[in-house]
């Protein structure tokens, strides 16, 4: 029984706003660059406005659920703001925006502490005060003979004020109908998806439904009535609508006159003015650990099913007919296929998404550092595991930070060398082969000098990938250097660190005066791995196969020993092997880890690590699938060089190696 | 006041947990080698869907490996979010032991054992070391 006092599981609640207080505080920040960047176009962005009052109202209410008085305050002070700039008709002036950016970092400032356990410092009183004293935008009018006569009476004063200022930009205004239909919903066309297709080429104004003659085809009865902003061409607006080009207007001309108008309350999901609040009902929020306890109990369904076709198979040594349990197990086998596939799709985000902290980032770090910055990201549909993201998502601030901090010049160096005023970055994102994404970052800064790195290093550096050797080494990179000559500096051992750890990898080109371009080579889930499992000495290990280059024959008489004994007269592990033409280093594996000689190896995996070759030796490879890869967290068995374990079937954990780790620390105990 | 407590046996001498430490008993078929952990880690398991280290706690206390017998068991304990597993000759009992006849671990005993035995407690005239779970699953590893 529950005692009445009990207290509710605070801890819980508090992870469940945090994690929602942070969601919409990305929001409102995106909102408020939307704004921003409409006020550099003269043109207004009440949908963004609404989304960020939206933001800022759940924000409140959710802090004041769990008592944190400070967020509450400041959540509010800036609501007042936005709502005047609602009813004005959705326009923030520059100053305004400013004063936003910083109120909603005050509140991310406070949702940090709470999420640490800290104390939530109280709400800064200047900054409430200019909140108070800030005024919202000003309202462009707009002459009533401009709109048409039917709209006239439908039009709300920030829905006029976008009219307005759309006309003032000189962007055309279109109306146009669409009438859902049986053959529109067969091909997939919805109002919701004309709205994503005229929200993607222009700024819609207004969709109003009335009621239609209901036919066979429009069995519904209803049409929408669509007011929007556009440059683009009647043709292309008609193709968004997926409607013709002929049901598409000018704003001057007339649009059919409605016929009977309906109840608008009836069509109120449909009346909401985001096209994505339909959809945006479907989702659900799970925690990743609760995906991570499905995935668990899936890999051990998989190893039992290992299990259970091992005994038929004894059955059938037996002479029993087990043809009917074959087919059912080779069932079992699919539906738990298709089942992993669907537990890794949930687990997935857009890459768009995780990028969007980058935008602010870009911001406020351009505004303090006196550049100006472009910031360009381009991931289109690219989906990853939320896993690998959060882990990714550090490099690339650091990456991004680096770029906008250190390599790019200002604004006026940039036109003295006959660059554009505004610098230039840009974090892309594709899918490549073997479920790997490479995301690159790069800027048309300043570019690395290689030279005064190799004076600095006291080394030679022939090329980019000894540069980035040198550049991500520890000893270097945590070295207070003067990074505004060499245009990177600090903390690069900590981005090539997180890529290794994913299974990835790091690269770069540079060009001095040109700019510089980072690719990280990471996989899209670390959940799921296709691995190559071999016997190494007494056990059997496995690797992710995206970094094996290449498995070769080894023929004991093909390795060379070089002559590079230990001052103790012990060899060194790295010996030389031929292949096809070229002497590369090669490791025994076994001797590697200690546990066997190698003399029993049979076959070499050649990775390649930044463009350098170097084969691991094995006494046989076993095979190749599909597996659910573990992390190994507990500080027992947190060992280079190991990057998880897997189930191969027999209910025994496998190791999966990092054979990237292990070759740099072949390479360092073959320099000892 | 008595509290419940696993006892089980290493070399010659028997020790207690508390059973609230405890998760459950495994038997103990083979472990995962894990190159590269310290020495007395047994290696790896798979217990009820958990992939768990396990400590040998034979070398953990420097005795010498033995030959596994069909006795050996693996002791599930979990420390804070942490869950291991301590491989021992034996355990088969639970005892209440009456902690008002927990002592001061001898000197001597002390400094064999590495701080690993905090008391000793007495029943039925049986001696019961009672061990530092946190210290043997090297806690200092994990601020390392």
């Amino acid at each position: 029984m529950n005692e009445p006092n009990e207290p509710i599981d605070l801890q819980e609640f508090l992870g469940a706003f945090v994690v929602e207080a942070e969601e919409l505080i990305a929001t409102a920040n995106a909102s408020l660059l939307e704004i921003e960047t409409a006020i550099g176009d003269a043109t207004s962005r009440p949908r963004a406005v609404r989304e960020l009052f939206r933001a800022l109202h759940t924000i409140k209410g959710l802090a004041s659920m769990i008592g944190v008085e400070p967020i509450v305050e400041i959540a509010h002070a800036l609501e007042t703001l936005v709502r005047a700039a609602d009813r004005a008709g959705g326009s923030l002036h520059r100053g305004a925006v400013e004063i936003a950016l910083q109120a909603v970092g005050a509140i991310a400032e406070r949702v940090r502490a709470v999420a640490e356990h800290r104390e939530v410092t109280k709400a800064p009183e200047a900054l409430l005060a200019e909140i108070a004293s800030t005024e919202a935008g000003s309202v462009a009018s707009i002459p009533e003979a401009a709109i048409p006569p039917e709209w006239r009476t439908r039009l709300s004063p920030s829905e006029r004020q976008q009219l307005a200022l759309a006309l003032e930009a000189r962007v055309p205004v279109w109306t146009l109908s669409f009438v859902p239909s049986e053959a529109n919903a067969a091909r997939g066309i919805t109002i919701t998806t004309v709205r994503a297709g005229l929200g993607a080429i222009g700024e819609i104004v207004k969709v109003i439904p009335r009621s239609v003659a209901a036919t066979a085809d429009v069995k519904l009865g209803v049409a929408f009535d669509i007011l929007i902003a556009s440059d683009a061409t009647q043709l292309a607006i008609a193709e968004a609508a997926s409607t013709d080009p002929e049901r598409v207007f000018p704003l001057v001309q007339r649009v059919p006159t409605p016929a009977a108008e309906l109840d608008l309350d009836s069509f109120e999901p449909v009346e909401r003015d985001d096209g994505g609040a339909i959809l945006g009902r479907a989702v659900v929020r799970v925690e990743l650990p609760r995906l991570d306890d499905l995935q668990d109990q899936l890999s051990l369904l998989i190893a039992s099913r290992f299990r259970l076709e091992r005994e038929i198979g004894c059955f059938s040594e037996l002479g029993h007919n087990v043809q009917r349990l074959h087919e059912i197990v080779r069932i079992q086998g699919r539906l738990l296929r298709d089942l992993r596939r669907a537990i890794l799709r949930a687990r997935m985000v857009k890459v768009t998404e995780v990028l969007e902290p980058l935008t602010i980032l870009v911001r406020s770090l351009a505004r303090s550092g006196g550049t100006v910055v472009q910031l360009e990201l381009d991931a289109c549909e690219v989906e990853l595991d939320k896993a690998v993201a959060d882990r990714l998502l550090p490099a690339l601030i650091h990456l991004v930070r680096n770029a906008v901090d250190h390599a790019i010049e200002l604004p006026d160096q940039r036109v003295a060398l006959g660059k554009p005023r505004a610098a230039k970055v840009r974090v892309s994102c594709i899918e490549v082969a073997g479920n790997y994404l490479e995301i690159v970052v790069s800027d048309d800064g300043r570019g690395i000098d290689r030279a005064a790195i190799a004076r600095r290093a006291n080394c030679p550096i022939d090329d980019d990938a000894r540069l980035l050797e040198v550049l991500t080494s520890p000893g270097f990179s945590t070295r207070d250097v003067p990074t505004k000559t060499s245009g990177r500096g600090i903390g690069m051992d900590i981005v090539r660190r997180i890529a290794s750890d994913l299974g990835g990898e790091l690269s770069m080109t540079t060009q001095l005066g040109a700019g510089t371009s980072f690719t990280l080579r990471v996989p899209v889930t670390i959940a799921v791995m296709d691995v190559f499992s071999f016997q190494c000495g007494p056990q059997a290990f496995v690797v992710p196969t995206a970094v094996v280059d290449e498995v070769i024959e080894v023929d004991a008489e093909r390795i060379v020993v070089p002559l590079n004994l230990h001052a103790d007269g012990t060899a060194s592990p790295l010996s030389l092997i031929e292949r096809r033409g070229h002497a590369i280093p090669v490791v025994s594996l076994g001797a590697l880890l200690a546990i066997d000689s190698g003399k029993r190896a049979r076959k070499a995996l050649v990775i390649r690590r930044n463009g350098d070759p170097i084969a691991f030796t094995v006494d046989r490879m076993i095979g190749r699938q599909e597996v659910v890869v573990r992390t190994i967290d507990d500080a027992l068995v947190n060992v280079p060089g190991i990057a998880g374990t897997t189930d191969l079937g027999d209910g025994r954990p496998t190791l999966v190696l990092d054979l990237n780790e292990l070759g740099i620390m072949a390479r360092e105990r073959g320099m000892e | 006041m008595t509290t419940l407590h696993v006892t089980f046996r290493v070399g010659t001498a028997d020790y207690a947990l508390p059973a609230a430490q405890v998760l459950h008993l495994e038997s103990f078929e083979i472990a995962t080698h894990v190159p590269g952990a310290p020495t007395y880690v047994a290696g790896l398991m798979q217990v009820r869907g958990r992939v768990v280290p396990v400590v040998d706690l034979r070398l953990r206390f420097g005795l010498a490996s033995i030959e596994h017998t069909i006795d050996h068991r693996v002791v599930v304990v979990q420390v804070g979010t942490r869950v291991a597993g301590l491989l021992v000759d034996s355990a088969r009992e639970v005892v209440q032991l009456d902690e008002t006849s927990f002592a001061q671990p001898p000197e001597i005993l002390d400094r064999q054992s590495a701080g690993f035995v905090t008391a000793v407690a007495t029943l039925a005239n049986r001696l019961f070391l009672l061990i530092d779970v946190s210290r043997i699953i090297g806690e200092e590893l994990t601020h390392a």
